[in-house]
Protein backbone atom coordinates (compact mmCIF):
# COMPACT_ATOMS: atom_id res chain seq x y z
CA UNK A 1 0.00 0.00 0.00
CA UNK A 2 2.85 2.29 0.89
CA UNK A 3 4.45 1.54 -2.47
CA UNK A 4 1.17 2.28 -4.28
CA UNK A 5 0.90 5.57 -2.42
CA UNK A 6 4.50 6.39 -3.26
CA UNK A 7 3.93 5.63 -6.94
CA UNK A 8 0.86 7.81 -6.97
CA UNK A 9 2.83 10.67 -5.46
CA UNK A 10 5.49 10.31 -8.12
CA UNK A 11 2.86 10.35 -10.84
CA UNK A 12 1.30 13.50 -9.40
CA UNK A 13 4.73 15.11 -9.04
CA UNK A 14 5.66 14.14 -12.59
CA UNK A 15 2.37 15.57 -13.86
CA UNK A 16 2.98 18.83 -12.01
CA UNK A 17 6.53 18.98 -13.36
CA UNK A 18 5.20 18.43 -16.85
CA UNK A 19 2.61 21.18 -16.40
CA UNK A 20 5.27 23.61 -15.22
CA UNK A 21 7.81 22.77 -17.89
CA UNK A 22 5.39 22.50 -20.80
CA UNK A 23 5.74 25.51 -23.06
CA UNK A 24 2.75 27.84 -22.87
CA UNK A 25 0.47 27.72 -25.83
CA UNK A 26 1.01 30.64 -28.18
CA UNK A 27 -1.33 33.60 -28.01
CA UNK A 28 -3.81 34.22 -30.78
CA UNK A 29 -2.25 36.25 -33.55
CA UNK A 30 -1.96 39.85 -32.45
CA UNK A 31 -2.95 41.66 -35.62
CA UNK A 32 -4.21 45.21 -36.05
CA UNK A 33 -7.85 44.28 -35.44
CA UNK A 34 -7.09 42.44 -32.19
CA UNK A 35 -4.79 45.29 -31.13
CA UNK A 36 -7.65 47.77 -31.45
CA UNK A 37 -10.13 45.42 -29.81
CA UNK A 38 -7.86 44.90 -26.81
CA UNK A 39 -7.21 48.62 -26.43
CA UNK A 40 -10.96 49.15 -26.28
CA UNK A 41 -11.45 46.19 -23.91
CA UNK A 42 -8.91 47.64 -21.48
CA UNK A 43 -10.37 51.15 -21.39
CA UNK A 44 -11.90 51.82 -17.97
CA UNK A 45 -15.64 52.22 -17.74
CA UNK A 46 -17.30 55.25 -16.18
CA UNK A 47 -17.39 54.08 -12.61
CA UNK A 48 -18.65 56.09 -9.60
CA UNK A 49 -15.35 55.95 -7.68
CA UNK A 50 -13.63 57.79 -10.54
CA UNK A 51 -15.95 60.77 -10.05
CA UNK A 52 -14.76 61.33 -6.46
CA UNK A 53 -12.22 64.19 -6.26
CA UNK A 54 -9.52 62.10 -4.58
CA UNK A 55 -6.38 63.81 -3.42
CA UNK A 56 -3.23 61.71 -3.32
CA UNK A 57 -1.27 63.55 -0.62
CA UNK A 58 -2.46 63.67 2.97
CA UNK A 59 -1.10 67.18 3.55
CA UNK A 60 -3.05 68.45 0.53
CA UNK A 61 -6.15 66.92 2.08
CA UNK A 62 -5.34 68.46 5.47
CA UNK A 63 -4.94 71.88 3.87
CA UNK A 64 -8.28 71.62 2.06
CA UNK A 65 -10.02 70.25 5.16
CA UNK A 66 -8.69 73.12 7.30
CA UNK A 67 -9.85 75.69 4.75
CA UNK A 68 -13.26 74.14 4.13
CA UNK A 69 -14.00 73.00 7.69
CA UNK A 70 -14.51 69.38 6.64
CA UNK A 71 -13.28 66.07 8.02
CA UNK A 72 -10.69 64.08 6.08
CA UNK A 73 -11.63 60.67 4.68
CA UNK A 74 -8.53 58.52 4.16
CA UNK A 75 -8.61 55.44 1.91
CA UNK A 76 -5.35 53.73 2.87
CA UNK A 77 -4.39 50.51 1.15
CA UNK A 78 -1.44 48.23 0.43
CA UNK A 79 -0.62 49.42 -3.06
CA UNK A 80 -2.17 52.64 -4.26
CA UNK A 81 -5.98 52.49 -4.29
CA UNK A 82 -6.12 54.53 -7.50
CA UNK A 83 -3.26 52.67 -9.09
CA UNK A 84 -1.68 49.26 -8.59
CA UNK A 85 -4.83 47.16 -8.46
CA UNK B 1 -10.48 46.55 -6.37
CA UNK B 2 -13.22 45.40 -4.00
CA UNK B 3 -13.66 48.86 -2.51
CA UNK B 4 -14.06 50.48 -5.91
CA UNK B 5 -16.88 48.15 -6.85
CA UNK B 6 -18.59 48.07 -3.47
CA UNK B 7 -18.09 50.95 -1.00
CA UNK B 8 -17.28 53.59 -3.60
CA UNK B 9 -20.04 52.48 -5.93
CA UNK B 10 -22.67 53.38 -3.31
CA UNK B 11 -24.27 56.64 -4.55
CA UNK B 12 -24.78 58.18 -1.07
CA UNK B 13 -21.19 57.46 -0.07
CA UNK B 14 -19.95 59.00 -3.32
CA UNK B 15 -22.09 62.08 -2.73
CA UNK B 16 -20.90 62.46 0.88
CA UNK B 17 -17.29 62.20 -0.21
CA UNK B 18 -17.82 64.79 -2.94
CA UNK B 19 -19.55 67.32 -0.72
CA UNK B 20 -18.97 66.74 3.01
CA UNK B 21 -15.48 65.23 3.28
CA UNK B 22 -12.05 65.82 1.80
CA UNK B 23 -11.24 62.39 0.32
CA UNK B 24 -7.65 61.23 -0.03
CA UNK B 25 -6.37 57.90 -1.37
CA UNK B 26 -2.93 56.68 -0.33
CA UNK B 27 -0.65 53.68 -0.45
CA UNK B 28 -0.06 53.51 3.30
CA UNK B 29 3.17 51.57 2.73
CA UNK B 30 4.59 55.02 1.94
CA UNK B 31 3.06 57.14 4.68
CA UNK B 32 3.70 54.73 7.54
CA UNK B 33 7.39 54.70 6.62
CA UNK B 34 8.23 58.12 5.27
CA UNK B 35 10.25 60.32 7.61
CA UNK B 36 8.70 63.68 6.85
CA UNK B 37 5.74 65.90 7.64
CA UNK B 38 3.32 63.86 5.54
CA UNK B 39 4.36 60.63 7.26
CA UNK B 40 4.23 62.20 10.71
CA UNK B 41 0.68 63.44 10.15
CA UNK B 42 -0.43 60.03 8.90
CA UNK B 43 1.14 58.21 11.84
CA UNK B 44 -0.44 60.71 14.23
CA UNK B 45 -3.88 59.76 12.87
CA UNK B 46 -3.34 56.02 12.38
CA UNK B 47 -1.55 55.70 15.71
CA UNK B 48 -4.80 56.52 17.52
CA UNK B 49 -6.45 53.47 15.98
CA UNK B 50 -5.99 49.73 16.31
CA UNK B 51 -3.29 49.51 13.64
CA UNK B 52 -0.61 51.51 15.38
CA UNK B 53 2.28 49.13 14.63
CA UNK B 54 3.90 50.86 11.69
CA UNK B 55 6.03 47.84 10.85
CA UNK B 56 3.00 46.19 9.33
CA UNK B 57 0.02 47.25 7.28
CA UNK B 58 -2.28 49.98 8.53
CA UNK B 59 -4.73 49.70 5.66
CA UNK B 60 -8.36 50.65 6.05
CA UNK B 61 -10.64 53.69 6.07
CA UNK B 62 -9.92 56.57 8.45
CA UNK B 63 -11.95 59.68 9.24
CA UNK B 64 -10.02 62.45 10.98
CA UNK B 65 -10.34 66.12 11.79
CA UNK B 66 -8.02 68.61 10.06
CA UNK B 67 -6.10 68.77 13.36
CA UNK B 68 -5.40 65.04 13.14
CA UNK B 69 -7.86 63.70 15.69
CA UNK B 70 -9.02 60.25 14.67
CA UNK B 71 -12.79 59.95 14.53
CA UNK B 72 -13.02 56.52 12.92
CA UNK B 73 -10.99 53.56 11.81
CA UNK B 74 -12.83 50.92 9.80
CA UNK B 75 -11.74 48.05 7.61
CA UNK B 76 -15.18 46.75 6.72
CA UNK B 77 -16.35 46.86 3.12
CA UNK B 78 -20.07 46.65 3.75
CA UNK B 79 -21.36 49.84 2.07
CA UNK B 80 -24.34 50.14 4.41
CA UNK B 81 -22.09 49.99 7.45
CA UNK B 82 -19.58 52.44 5.97
CA UNK B 83 -22.38 54.87 5.10
CA UNK B 84 -23.82 54.68 8.61
CA UNK B 85 -20.40 55.28 10.18
CA UNK B 86 -19.68 58.18 7.86
CA UNK B 87 -22.95 59.88 8.81
CA UNK B 88 -22.34 59.30 12.52
CA UNK B 89 -18.80 60.70 12.37
CA UNK B 90 -19.85 63.66 10.25
CA UNK B 91 -22.46 64.55 12.88
CA UNK B 92 -19.86 64.13 15.63
CA UNK B 93 -17.46 66.38 13.74
CA UNK B 94 -20.12 69.07 13.37
CA UNK B 95 -21.20 68.86 17.00
CA UNK B 96 -17.62 69.47 18.11
CA UNK B 97 -17.48 72.62 16.01
CA UNK B 98 -14.88 73.51 13.45
CA UNK B 99 -12.25 75.37 15.39
CA UNK B 100 -9.72 77.21 13.27
CA UNK B 101 -6.98 74.83 12.26
CA UNK B 102 -3.99 75.97 10.28
CA UNK B 103 -2.78 74.17 7.20
CA UNK B 104 0.28 72.07 7.93
CA UNK B 105 3.28 73.12 5.90
CA UNK B 106 5.66 70.42 4.76
CA UNK B 107 8.79 71.12 6.81
CA UNK B 108 10.49 67.89 5.69
CA UNK B 109 10.16 65.78 2.55
CA UNK B 110 11.49 62.22 2.48
CA UNK B 111 12.92 61.88 -1.03
CA UNK B 112 12.74 58.08 -0.87
CA UNK B 113 8.95 58.24 -0.75
CA UNK B 114 8.34 61.31 -2.88
CA UNK B 115 9.48 60.17 -6.29
CA UNK B 116 8.38 62.30 -9.21
CA UNK B 117 8.16 61.35 -12.89
CA UNK B 118 11.48 61.92 -14.67
CA UNK B 119 11.93 65.47 -15.95
CA UNK B 120 11.58 65.43 -19.73
CA UNK B 121 10.31 61.86 -19.65
CA UNK B 122 6.90 60.30 -20.13
CA UNK B 123 4.18 58.73 -18.02
CA UNK B 124 2.37 55.81 -19.60
CA UNK B 125 -0.85 54.34 -18.23
CA UNK B 126 -0.78 50.56 -17.85
CA UNK B 127 -3.90 48.44 -17.53
CA UNK B 128 -4.20 44.67 -17.29
CA UNK B 129 -7.12 42.30 -17.53
CA UNK B 130 -7.60 38.55 -17.35
CA UNK B 131 -9.64 37.80 -20.46
CA UNK B 132 -10.81 34.28 -19.63
CA UNK B 133 -10.13 31.17 -17.61
CA UNK B 134 -11.98 31.72 -14.34
CA UNK B 135 -14.53 29.20 -13.14
CA UNK B 136 -18.02 30.68 -13.37
CA UNK B 137 -19.20 32.05 -10.04
CA UNK B 138 -22.21 33.73 -8.54
CA UNK B 139 -20.15 35.11 -5.66
CA UNK B 140 -20.24 38.89 -5.84
CA UNK B 141 -16.71 39.42 -4.54
CA UNK B 142 -15.20 36.78 -6.78
CA UNK B 143 -16.90 38.34 -9.79
CA UNK B 144 -15.33 41.69 -8.93
CA UNK B 145 -11.88 40.09 -9.00
CA UNK B 146 -12.62 38.14 -12.15
CA UNK B 147 -13.60 41.23 -14.11
CA UNK B 148 -11.06 43.62 -12.57
CA UNK B 149 -9.09 46.07 -14.66
CA UNK B 150 -5.82 47.05 -13.00
CA UNK B 151 -4.01 50.40 -13.28
CA UNK B 152 -0.36 51.34 -12.91
CA UNK B 153 2.01 53.86 -14.49
CA UNK B 154 5.17 53.24 -16.48
CA UNK B 155 7.80 55.95 -16.23
CA UNK B 156 10.04 56.71 -19.20
CA UNK B 157 13.26 58.68 -18.68
CA UNK B 158 14.27 61.71 -20.70
CA UNK B 159 16.99 59.73 -22.48
CA UNK B 160 14.52 57.00 -23.38
CA UNK B 161 12.00 59.58 -24.54
CA UNK B 162 14.62 61.08 -26.83
CA UNK B 163 15.42 57.62 -28.21
CA UNK B 164 11.74 56.95 -28.95
CA UNK B 165 11.65 60.21 -30.89
CA UNK B 166 14.57 58.81 -32.93
CA UNK B 167 12.56 55.63 -33.63
CA UNK B 168 14.63 53.58 -31.21
CA UNK B 169 13.45 51.52 -28.25
CA UNK B 170 16.16 51.43 -25.58
CA UNK B 171 16.87 48.16 -23.80
CA UNK B 172 16.48 49.86 -20.42
CA UNK B 173 12.89 50.75 -21.28
CA UNK B 174 12.12 47.30 -22.70
CA UNK B 175 13.48 45.62 -19.56
CA UNK B 176 11.61 47.97 -17.19
CA UNK B 177 8.42 47.40 -19.11
CA UNK B 178 8.87 43.63 -18.91
CA UNK B 179 9.99 43.35 -15.30
CA UNK B 180 7.55 45.72 -13.64
CA UNK B 181 4.60 46.00 -15.98
CA UNK B 182 4.01 42.65 -17.67
CA UNK B 183 2.48 41.36 -14.45
CA UNK B 184 -0.94 40.15 -13.35
CA UNK B 185 -1.96 42.82 -10.84
CA UNK B 186 -5.69 42.31 -11.27
CA UNK B 187 -6.21 40.72 -7.83
CA UNK B 188 -3.68 42.63 -5.70
CA UNK B 189 -0.03 43.55 -5.42
CA UNK B 190 1.85 41.28 -7.82
CA UNK B 191 5.35 39.85 -7.62
CA UNK B 192 7.57 41.63 -10.13
CA UNK B 193 9.96 39.70 -12.37
CA UNK B 194 13.59 39.28 -11.42
CA UNK B 195 16.19 40.14 -14.03
CA UNK B 196 17.03 36.48 -14.63
CA UNK B 197 13.37 35.59 -15.11
CA UNK B 198 13.39 37.29 -18.48
CA UNK B 199 13.78 34.24 -20.72
CA UNK B 200 13.17 36.17 -23.93
CA UNK B 201 12.67 39.84 -24.65
CA UNK B 202 12.54 40.97 -28.24
CA UNK B 203 10.99 44.41 -28.64
CA UNK B 204 11.71 46.51 -31.70
CA UNK B 205 10.57 49.95 -32.84
CA UNK B 206 10.63 50.61 -36.57
CA UNK B 207 8.84 53.37 -38.48
CA UNK B 208 6.74 54.14 -35.43
CA UNK B 209 5.55 50.57 -34.95
CA UNK B 210 6.47 48.41 -31.97
CA UNK B 211 6.56 44.67 -32.43
CA UNK B 212 7.92 41.99 -30.22
CA UNK B 213 7.58 38.96 -28.03
CA UNK B 214 8.38 38.18 -24.45
CA UNK B 215 8.77 35.10 -22.31
CA UNK B 216 8.98 35.63 -18.55
CA UNK B 217 9.16 32.71 -16.18
CA UNK B 218 10.28 31.97 -12.64
CA UNK B 219 13.07 29.50 -12.11
CA UNK B 220 10.70 26.82 -10.82
CA UNK B 221 8.25 27.46 -13.65
CA UNK B 222 5.36 28.13 -11.30
CA UNK B 223 4.63 31.57 -12.74
CA UNK B 224 5.16 32.92 -16.23
CA UNK B 225 3.92 35.03 -19.08
CA UNK B 226 4.47 34.51 -22.75
CA UNK B 227 3.09 37.21 -25.01
CA UNK B 228 3.25 39.06 -28.27
CA UNK B 229 3.41 42.84 -28.28
CA UNK B 230 2.17 45.30 -30.85
CA UNK B 231 2.05 49.08 -30.67
CA UNK B 232 2.52 52.48 -32.23
CA UNK B 233 4.53 55.56 -31.28
CA UNK B 234 3.55 58.95 -32.68
CA UNK B 235 6.08 61.78 -32.71
CA UNK B 236 5.45 65.43 -33.40
CA UNK B 237 7.62 68.48 -32.79
CA UNK B 238 10.46 66.45 -31.34
CA UNK B 239 8.43 64.68 -28.68
CA UNK B 240 6.23 61.65 -28.32
CA UNK B 241 2.60 62.70 -28.57
CA UNK B 242 1.01 59.28 -28.75
CA UNK B 243 1.91 55.80 -27.58
CA UNK B 244 -0.25 52.71 -27.63
CA UNK B 245 1.03 49.23 -26.93
CA UNK B 246 -0.68 45.94 -26.21
CA UNK B 247 0.74 42.74 -24.75
CA UNK B 248 -1.41 39.73 -25.49
CA UNK B 249 -0.52 36.30 -24.21
CA UNK B 250 -0.80 33.45 -21.77
CA UNK B 251 -0.06 33.89 -18.07
CA UNK B 252 0.18 31.19 -15.43
CA UNK B 253 0.58 31.22 -11.67
CA UNK B 254 0.06 33.88 -9.01
CA UNK B 255 1.78 35.49 -6.02
CA UNK B 256 1.27 35.78 -2.25
CA UNK B 257 -1.07 38.77 -2.70
CA UNK B 258 -2.66 37.75 -6.00
CA UNK B 259 -4.09 34.38 -5.05
CA UNK B 260 -7.01 33.00 -6.97
CA UNK B 261 -5.68 33.06 -10.51
CA UNK B 262 -7.38 30.75 -12.99
CA UNK B 263 -5.94 27.23 -13.07
CA UNK B 264 -3.22 26.61 -15.61
CA UNK B 265 -2.63 29.09 -18.38
CA UNK B 266 -5.03 31.94 -18.92
CA UNK B 267 -5.15 34.86 -21.36
CA UNK B 268 -3.87 38.13 -19.91
CA UNK B 269 -3.83 41.36 -21.91
CA UNK B 270 -1.94 44.49 -20.87
CA UNK B 271 -2.44 47.87 -22.53
CA UNK B 272 -0.10 50.86 -22.43
CA UNK B 273 -1.31 54.34 -23.40
CA UNK B 274 0.39 57.71 -23.04
CA UNK B 275 -0.88 59.66 -20.03
CA UNK B 276 -1.81 63.30 -20.46
CA UNK B 277 -2.05 64.26 -16.79
CA UNK B 278 -5.82 64.58 -16.91
CA UNK B 279 -6.36 61.79 -14.39
CA UNK B 280 -5.27 62.08 -10.77
CA UNK B 281 -3.85 58.55 -11.03
CA UNK B 282 -1.37 59.80 -13.65
CA UNK B 283 0.64 61.27 -10.77
CA UNK B 284 1.02 58.02 -8.84
CA UNK B 285 4.48 56.46 -8.89
CA UNK B 286 4.78 53.02 -10.48
CA UNK B 287 4.17 50.16 -8.08
CA UNK B 288 7.57 48.76 -9.01
CA UNK B 289 9.30 51.97 -7.91
CA UNK B 290 8.02 51.89 -4.34
CA UNK B 291 10.82 53.06 -2.10
CA UNK B 292 13.53 52.74 -4.76
CA UNK B 293 12.74 54.85 -7.80
CA UNK B 294 16.40 55.00 -8.89
CA UNK B 295 16.49 51.21 -9.08
CA UNK B 296 13.26 51.14 -11.05
CA UNK B 297 14.58 53.71 -13.51
CA UNK B 298 18.00 52.10 -13.86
Amino acid sequence: MLRAFSNSCWMVAASLLFLHSAPPSPAAELDDARFKALLAELEPADEPWRTIPWKIALLDAQRAAAQEGKPIFIWAMDGHPLGCT
Amino acid sequence: VLDRASTFAQPEIVELLKTQFVPVAIDQAYQRRQQDTEGEFYRKIAGQGPRSNFNSTTQGFYIATPAGKLLLYNNNRNPEKVLRLMREKLAEFRRAGTADVAAIEAAKTDAKYNARPPEGGLVVRVRAKVLDGYEPTTDRWQRIFQTALSRDNLWVTKREHEALVQDELPETLARRLARYHLVDNTRGEPPMWKADEIRKLDLQLNDGQIRGAVHLETKDGSRGYQAELLGVVQVDGGRVVGLQLVADGQFWGDGPYTRGAPDGQFPLAIAFTLADGSQVADAIPPQGSRGWAPGYLR
